[in-house]
């Protein structure tokens, strides 16, 4: 290295240009062009009303994807969200049906939950089988297992406790869903957890390269275990809020929910390869999709039209990411 | 004691006399091959100690066993006389053993400032990390031992001089004890050298005690307070530097002459031209490169790292592409500028990244062996088995290859076996030219001297062998001409006869 380097080097880009090349604002960018777009295209779509009610509806992919990017960026997935949606009801519509006690409802589910994560933590990180196979193994024995249990048919909230209802239909201040209420204090809990605490550092460190993390100290098969166990259980708040929806446990409740919550982590720039994306993207993912769902129904565009549309989506924005990484690693 | 390197002053006292970290009596085995047997080190607070060897030494495998990364078979590991437990890389780190390793070891998503800290980032209130801190310290670091590196640069942006700085100095950015260096010179210009020298000599002021891996006998005799030498896994000396000249060094280290270890059996090579390359260049690396190979040849390159051998292996078998020039094969050119056509007309490379680019782990030997040339074992597009085995089988005979059967998984073979292996592949495929790069590596000593009688073979069966070599008594031992490299262009061509040390050094430096 010379010195004249390092002067180039210091001289870099400009702030607005680096501001710009982050994941984040180009993401935000295309937010706004989206709600721009059907505000002007779509009837009823730019209203206080539409838009916290696509906040609601959001807050269920929200919550979970705060735990699925959390894992991708460890360097594993997890793909039985979805199922653990509808499985942690059971124990929650039941126990409040026996005891009328949200807390222990709730307490229950939480409980059911993290031993889910403990078992796909337990699985990958210490048994060393891939993550891919472990998580949609838990999710065919617990959609199996719901099947079975439930005899396909769902059992309703004879409680019907007011505490629990207002999960999905109260709001702060009349305004804001309470869904979307704990979906954004979660996100912002974990989002400065990932950025500002040793713990989440270690996550990007174990999943940016598991050997240099290893040499630097770090116990990597612990680190994935928890990151399991978060899932789990931001999968398990995601279900309470759902079967508050619905006002029971169904065995259909949460089908192809992991997919759709995938989708909008890689929209949102968590790279499956691991350490890298942030859990700002992939909530401006997950707003993205929600809001061009919501204002494709607006259009009057039948829903088939919406999944294909959302698969062209993420493509392309994978393959751009893509090409502007390899531009930025041939220097 | 321990020191702090941001903060000096504070615990300095050099007690002399008792070790800083001393290791007894280590072994460590490997499938199919010692790696250490028997080995005593002793590291004194305040001392520089140079650890030397030939590559398989042990010198790695000793340092990874100091950090943590491998386990030992037996010995003690004591810190100033309390035996220690080293399980993990983290166990080692907390005793203050630093390893800068050969290998970077950074996270290249993050910046320059956090990898300094990421054995344990500075916390402020409530245990949240203290960025500020972070970036300062890190700056206050690269200012006290004089790298120039941004701190606030994404670290895998970084040319890789660079990142070996960033290295050295997160090792200091702890409490350190004992601070290991691996080879750290090797992609630094002389500039940075001497800075590192001036950085290590005071760490020794300050009572840290250093371990210096090296195999170059300039640094060692400049920087150097002690030197041990290991040969093949053994202890061979511990001395002062004093007590050594070049020569004694060497002999230690080699212990042999180097002519005795490649008993050469095969004839003058022929004149027919088998392999020409004419101005070959790369985007990347090789300017203007021109040679011939004969046929029953072994023509030698040699290079300091990053001189471009690789990169000329792997150009010439098609496998990277080119910028211009031409390459001609038995007079017949490599177009298009591929390894399929370069292993139909011929020519084929013996890799030296075996792991990734040579075995298929999980296959068993005889598919390993017969990968390339499955066209000539196929009947009406299905495999003849009992052909393909039979003739793998006469391979494993004429070669001497050790396994205990041709189902044997190829990744459970010695280096040696599974590099005799990838030979056959390509003698089964028929080649005319083959290039063979670092064909020792990662293989034991015994071994060794089995592959370059295999190549000294293959060339007495009229193959014309291009061997790229970073190891001084291979090339003198097997090439029939030596080529040296330095910088992507080809500085000289002599023969072996004409060839000495002094003079490939020199043509390597440029």
């Amino acid at each position: 290295m010379s010195l004249a380097s390092t002067d180039t080097m210091k001289a870099g880009p400009s702030m607005l240009a680096r501001l710009f090349a982050r994941q984040e604002l180009a993401l935000l960018l295309c937010l706004i062009l989206v709600i721009a777009f059907f505000s002007f295209t779509a009837e009823n779509f730019f209203s206080v009303r539409n838009m916290t009610n696509v906040l609601g509806q959001a807050s269920l992919a929200l919550t979970a994807g705060i735990g699925c990017a959390i894992v991708f960026i460890s360097g594993e997935v997890d793909i039985s969200i979805g199922s653990l949606l509808a499985t942690i009801a059971l124990p929650l519509i039941i126990i409040m049906n026996d005891t009328n006690s949200l807390l222990l409802g709730v307490g229950g589910a939480l409980l059911f939950g993290l031993i889910i994560g403990v078992v796909n933590g337990y699985l990958t990180a210490y048994a060393g089988i891939n993550s891919l196979i472990v998580t949609l193994g838990t999710m065919f024995i617990m959609r199996g297992g719901v099947y079975l249990y439930t005899g396909q048919r769902a059992i309703p909230d004879d409680a019907a406790l007011d505490s629990f209802i207002a999960l999905s239909d109260g709001r702060l201040f009349n305004v804001v869903p309470y869904s979307a209420v704990i979906a954004i204090v979660l996100l912002v809990v974990f989002a400065y957890m990932m950025q500002h605490r040793p713990f989440g550092r270690q996550i990007y460190a174990v999943g940016g390269n598991p050997e240099v993390a290893r040499l630097a100290g770090y116990d990597v098969r612990r680190v994935k275990f928890i990151c399991f166990v978060i899932s789990a259980l931001l999968a398990t708040v995601a279900g309470i809020i759902l079967a508050a929806r619905v006002g029971s446990a169904q065995h259909t409740a949460g089908l192809n929910f992991e997919f759709q919550v995938v989708a909008a982590t890689v929209l949102g720039g968590v790279s499956l390869a691991g350490g890298i994306g942030s859990l700002t993207g992939m909530a401006l993912g997950v707003l993205i999709l929600q809001f061009l769902s919501n204002g494709l129904r607006g259009l009057g565009l039948p829903t088939e039209w919406q999944l294909v549309i959302t698969g062209m989506i993420i493509i392309a924005a994978v393959a751009f990411d893509e090409a502007k990484r390899r531009r930025i690693v041939g220097g | 004691m321990s020191v702090d390197f941001l903060h000096p002053g504070e615990g300095t006292a050099v007690d002399t006399g008792v070790p800083a970290l001393e290791m007894r009596g280590i072994d460590k085995r490997f499938p199919g091959v010692v790696a250490l047997d028997n080995v005593d080190l002793t590291l004194e607070p305040g001392k520089i100690h140079a650890l030397m060897g030939e590559n398989g030494a042990g010198k790695s495998t000793l340092i990874k066993i100091m950090a943590g990364v491998y386990g030992k078979d037996a010995g003690t590991i004591r810190m100033r006389g309390r035996e220690l437990d080293i399980k993990s890389p983290r166990d080692s780190l907390k005793e203050g053993i630093k390893v800068v390793f050969q290998e970077i070891a950074l996270i290249s998503e993050f910046t320059v400032a956090e990898n300094i800290f990421l054995e344990g980032y500075p916390t402020g209130k409530g245990g949240s990390i203290d960025w500020r801190k972070i970036r300062a310290d890190s700056a206050a670091l690269f200012n006290r031992i004089g790298f120039n590196v941004d701190p606030a640069a994404r670290t895998g942006s970084l040319p890789v001089s660079q990142q070996q700085m960033v290295e050295i100095a997160r090792a200091l950015a702890h409490e350190a004890r004992v601070v290991v260096m691996d080879e750290p010179t090797s992609s630094l210009t002389p500039n940075e050298i001497s800075l590192l020298f001036t950085v290590i000599r005071r760490l020794a002021a300050l009572g840290i005690a250093v371990l210096y891996v090296s195999h170059k006998l300039d640094e060692v005799f400049e920087i150097a307070d002690t030197v041990t030498v290991l040969r093949d896994g053994r202890h061979v000396s511990t001395r002062p530097i004093g007590e050594h000249t070049n020569d004694t060094l060497i002999q230690d280290m080699i212990g042999r002459r180097i002519e005795s270890l490649f008993p050469r059996k095969r004839g003058t090579p022929g004149s027919k031209v088998a392999l020409s390359v004419q101005g070959l260049s790369t985007a990347k690396k090789l300017k203007d490169v021109s040679f011939e190979a004969n046929a029953g040849e072994v023509l030698g390159f040699f290079g300091l790292m990053g001189a471009g051998r690789t990169e000329l292996a792997k150009a010439i078998v098609g496998f990277d592409p080119i910028t211009s020039g031409t390459i001609s094969v038995d007079g017949r050119g490599l177009l298009p500028h591929d390894t399929h056509t370069g292993v139909r007309l011929g020519i084929g490379l013996l890799t030296e990244d075996r792991k990734s680019e040579g075995l298929m782990g999980e296959l068993p030997v005889y598919q390993n062996a017969s990968l390339a040339s499955l066209g000539a074992f196929a009947r009406m597009g299905f495999i003849d088995k009992a052909g393909e085995r039979k003739a793998v089988q006469d391979y494993v005979d004429r070669f001497r290859i050790k396994t205990p059967s041709l189902f044997q998984q190829i990744k459970n073979l010695s280096g040696g076996n599974q590099q005799k292996v990838l030979i056959s592949r390509w003698l089964m495929r028929g080649l005319k030219v083959i290039v063979v790069d670092e064909p020792t590596r990662g293989i034991d000593v015994g071994a060794k001297s089995e592959i370059f009688a295999l190549i000294d073979r293959l060339a007495g069966e009229g193959l014309a062998v291009v061997m790229m070599t970073s190891e001084m008594p291979e090339l003198l031992g097997l090439a029939d001409r030596i080529a040296v490299m330095c910088e992507g262009r080809l500085t000289a061509i002599m023969s072996r006869d004409d060839a000495t040390q002094e003079k490939i050094l020199n043509a390597a430096i440029g």
